[in-house]
C-alpha cells in the first residue's frame, strides 16, 4: 500500500543570504501493507507530522521516494496529487477541519461534488454516510452546533464518503474527551475490519498507538523502533 | 466538479457577504450603463443622419460635373455622354439641364416682379427621377413653362416699400403675395445681351402650365422657371451666346468662354446598392462625379471614430469598476483561505479553485452588465423623450422630426457585455491565481 524509501526532508529557515537548513527527517524507509493500522508515535519535533504531510502531498520531500498503491506520488505535481488524494486518500485532522459555513451534510457532500457525482446519487451517499457515523438527523447542523465528537464523526464521514483505500489521521483524538476518544478508536477499528481500510495514524497518545497493528517510533527524524506497541 | 455545482458554490459564497457583492455589482452596472449611454449618443445621431439621408431623393443620385481627359482637359457633358449614361446597367434615368447664364427679371403683369433663374429641363427624366407637379401640367410648346414651388412667394409687388416686404422665413409676406391662380397666366422674362459693347434687353412671354412640388428638404428654395429647350434656343439666338450667357460674343477675348453642353447632369441609380458601382464606372471613364454615398462614407467613418472613442471612454468607467471587483475577489480569497485549504486537502485541484473564483468575478460582471443594460435602456428612453422637450423650451426652436439623441443597437449591447466580462474576468484573474497558490497547511492553521 505505502512504500517510503530513503525519505529525507529539511526546511530552509531565514532570509536569502542568511539561510540555514533544519533537518526534520533523515533516510526514513518503511512499508505499510493494505488493511493495516499503522500508528506513528514520537515526541514533539520528532518529524511525525512532517512525515504525514509528505505522504499527503502537502509538502514535497527533499530526497527519497513515496509510493502509494504502486504510484510514485513523490513525483506528482500539485494537480496530479490533488486528483490522487481525492480518489485514494481520506483525511482525519486533529481540529476536524470542517468548513464552518457548510452544514454537516454539505461537508460530507463536498468530496462527492469535487468528484463530479450527480445530485441524487450524492444525496443518497452522503445521507448513508451520516447514518453510518451515527449522525442521522444532524445533517442540517453547522459544525458550530455539534460537539467535538460529532464534528470528528462528520470529518470521518467526509474522509470515508468516497470509500478510499487509505485514511491518514493526524492526532485524531487530540481534541476529544476520553469517552469520545474511546468511541472513535472503536469506530476506526470497526472500519478497518469491515471495510479493510488502511489507516496511518500520527499520535502521541498511547491509547491511540495501541490500536495499531504496528507502531513506528520516530525520534529526531529517524525511525528508532518498529513493531507491535508495548 | 460540475459547472452547476461550481455555480451553486459561488452563489453560496456570495450570499455570505451580500452588501459587498451588491456594491461591486452596482459599480459594474454603473460603468456598463455609462459606456452604453455614452456610445448610444453617437449611435443615435449617426442613425438620425443616415435615416435623414436615406429618405431623400439625392441618395440615389450621382452628379456629373463634366469630363476630364487624361491630359486634364475639361469639357461639359453633351448628348452623347447622356446617351452613354442611359445605356449603363442599373441607371433609372438621367436628368439634365442647361441653366440660363444670367439672372432673369420675371414680371407677372405690371404688379409683380422678381429676379429668378431659368433652366431648360428634360421633363420625362425629371418625372422618372421623382419630381412631381403640385398643380397643372407639363409644357407642350416652346412658350410654356413650369415654375418652381417658391416662385410665387418670392415674387415682389412692384409698388410696395421693400423694407416691409419679407417675413421671418425670407419670403414675401403672405398678405402681399400674388394670391390668384397662376396656371394659365403669362409671365414676361426679361434677358440682357451685350452686342458690340452695348447692353440691351429682350422680352420673352411665356405661359405657366404647372407648379413644381415642394423640394424634399425644408431649407431648399425652388424659384426657378423650367423652360423648354426650344425656348432656350430662342434665348441663345437673342444673346448670341451659349446658354444665353451675358457677355459680348463679338469680342474675340470671349471666344469659347462658355462651352456648349449641360451644366447640371444627374444620373439616377435604380437602387441605393448600385450607386457606388455606377459612380466607380463613371470615374473610371474620366467623368467628374459626386454622390451622397461618397460623402456618407466619410460621415460613417467619422461616426465610427466617434463611437470607438466614446466606447473607449466608457471602458475606462468599467476599468474603474474592475478595481472594486479586484478588491472584492481579493477579500473573498483572504476570507475563504481556510476553506480553500480544506478543499485542496481533500482533493480540489488548483484548476477547480481558479475556475470557482473566475466564475464568481464573471458572475458579478454579468449581473452588473445585465443591470447596466436595463438602466441604459431606461436612460436612453428618458433622454429621447426629455432632452428634446428641454432643448425646445430653452432655445424655443423645434428640433428636426425623428432626431434621436440616444440609440442602443444590439451590437452595442454585445460590445458592452464583452468589454464588461473581459474586464471583470481579468480583474478576477489575479485573486483566482492567488487562491490556487494558497498553502494547504498554512490555510488549515489559519495562518493565511
Amino acid at each position: 500500500m505505502i512504500d517510503v524509501n530513503q525519505l529525507t526532508h529539511h526546511f530552509t529557515l531565514g532570509k536569502k543570504g542568511n539561510q540555514t537548513k533544519l533537518s526534520v527527517l533523515e533516510n526514513i524507509s518503511f512499508h505499510v501493507s493494505a488493511g493495516e493500522i499503522v500508528t506513528i508515535v514520537g515526541r514533539s519535533g520528532s518529524g511525525k507530522s512532517t512525515l504525514l504531510n509528505l505522504i499527503s502531498g502537502f509538502i514535497r520531500p527533499t530526497q527519497g521516494e513515496i509510493i502509494i498503491e504502486d504510484q510514485k506520488v513523490s513525483n506528482f505535481d500539485e494537480s496530479e496529487f490533488a486528483h490522487f488524494r481525492l480518489n485514494h486518500m481520506g483525511f482525519i485532522f486533529q481540529n476536524f477541519q470542517l468548513i464552518p459555513s457548510m452544514t454537516a451534510f454539505q461537508n460530507i457532500e463536498l468530496p462527492l461534488i469535487l468528484k463530479g457525482m450527480g445530485e441524487t446519487a450524492r444525496k443518497e451517499t452522503a445521507l448513508a454516510m451520516l447514518k453510518k457515523v451515527g449522525l442521522e438527523g444532524f445533517g442540517e447542523h453547522y459544525p458550530s452546533e455539534l460537539s467535538g465528537g460529532q464534528q470528528q464523526r462528520v470529518s470521518i464521514a467526509r474522509a470515508l464518503v468516497l470509500e478510499p483505500p487509505l485514511i491518514l489521521a493526524d492526532e485524531p483524538t487530540g481534541s476529544l474527551d476520553s469517552e469520545t476518544e474511546e468511541d472513535l478508536l472503536q469506530f476506526i477499528q470497526q472500519l478497518n475490519k469491515e471495510l479493510g481500510i488502511t489507516f496511518l495514524i500520527i499520535t502521541h497518545d498511547d491509547e491511540v498507538a495501541r490500536i495499531g497493528h504496528r507502531t513506528i517510533s520516530l525520534a529526531d527524524g529517524k525511525i528508532v523502533e518498529s513493531g507491535v506497541f508495548s | 466538479m460540475k459547472l452547476k455545482d461550481q455555480f451553486r458554490f459561488i452563489l453560496q459564497n456570495m450570499k455570505k457577504n451580500k452588501i459587498r457583492v451588491f456594491m461591486t455589482v452596482l459599480a459594474t452596472a454603473m460603468g456598463c450603463a455609462f459606456l452604453i449611454v455614452l456610445a448610444s449618443v453617437a449611435f443615435g445621431l449617426h442613425d438620425s443622419v443616415l435615416k435623414d439621408t436615406m429618405e431623400s431623393r439625392e441618395i440615389n443620385e450621382i452628379e456629373i460635373a463634366g469630363y476630364e481627359d487624361d491630359n486634364g482637359t475639361y469639357r461639359s457633358i453633351n448628348d452623347e455622354d447622356i446617351a452613354r449614361f442611359e445605356e449603363m446597367e442599373n441607371v433609372r434615368t438621367v436628368t439634365r439641364a442647361k441653366v440660363v447664364g444670367q439672372e432673369i427679371t420675371a414680371s407677372l403683369g405690371d404688379d409683380y416682379e422678381g429676379t429668378i433663374s431659368a433652366s431648360s429641363t428634360y421633363f420625362p427624366a425629371e418625372l422618372e427621377a421623382g419630381a412631381r407637379l403640385a398643380e397643372g401640367r407639363l409644357p407642350e410648346s416652346s412658350n410654356e413653362v413650369v415654375i418652381g414651388h417658391h416662385f410665387i412667394p418670392l415674387l415682389t409687388p412692384s409698388n410696395e416699400n421693400t423694407e416691409d416686404l419679407w417675413d421671418e422665413q425670407g419670403f414675401v409676406k403672405e398678405e402681399l403675395r400674388y394670391n390668384e391662380a397662376i396656371i394659365g397666366e403669362t409671365i414676361t422674362l426679361e434677358l440682357k445681351k451685350i452686342e458690340d459693347g452695348e447692353e440691351s434687353t429682350g422680352q420673352f412671354e411665356v405661359t405657366v402650365t404647372g407648379v413644381m412640388e415642394q423640394p424634399s428638404r425644408e431649407w431648399m428654395w425652388d424659384q426657378k422657371v423650367y423652360i423648354s429647350e426650344d425656348l432656350l434656343g430662342e434665348m441663345e439666338a437673342f444673346t448670341g451666346t451659349p446658354r444665353a450667357d451675358l457677355y459680348d460674343p463679338s469680342d474675340e477675348e470671349n471666344e469659347g468662354l462658355i462651352a456648349d453642353g449641360y451644366n447640371s447632369v444627374i444620373v439616377v441609380a435604380a437602387n441605393l446598392e448600385s450607386v457606388q458601382g455606377i459612380s466607380d464606372q463613371l470615374k473610371d471613364q474620366n467623368y467628374l462625379t459626386y454622390s451622397i454615398v461618397n460623402e456618407m462614407k466619410q460621415v460613417n467613418m467619422l461616426f465610427t471614430i466617434a463611437k470607438a472613442g466614446l466606447i473607449f471612454i466608457g471602458t475606462i468607467a468599467i476599468l474603474i469598476a474592475s478595481i472594486g471587483i479586484y478588491n472584492t475577489m481579493t477579500m473573498a480569497v483572504t476570507e475563504r483561505a481556510p476553506d480553500i485549504g480544506i478543499m485542496k486537502a481533500i482533493g480540489a485541484s488548483p484548476k477547480v479553485i481558479k475556475r470557482i473564483f473566475l466564475l464568481e468575478s464573471s458572475y458579478i460582471g454579468l449581473i452588473g452588465a445585465a443591470i447596466g443594460i436595463v438602466a441604459a435602456y431606461i436612460i436612453s428612453i428618458l433622454v429621447n423623450i426629455g432632452l428634446p422637450l428641454i432643448l425646445e423650451a430653452v432655445f424655443e426652436e423645434e428640433l428636426p422630426a425623428g432626431l434621436m439623441f440616444s440609440y442602443i443597437p444590439f451590437s452595442l449591447v454585445v460590445i458592452a457585455i464583452v468589454i464588461c466580462l473581459t474586464v471583470t474576468i481579468l480583474s478576477g484573474f489575479r485573486p483566482a491565481k492567488r487562491a490556487t497558490e494558497i498553502d494547504v497547511l498554512k490555510a488549515m492553521r489559519r495562518e493565511v
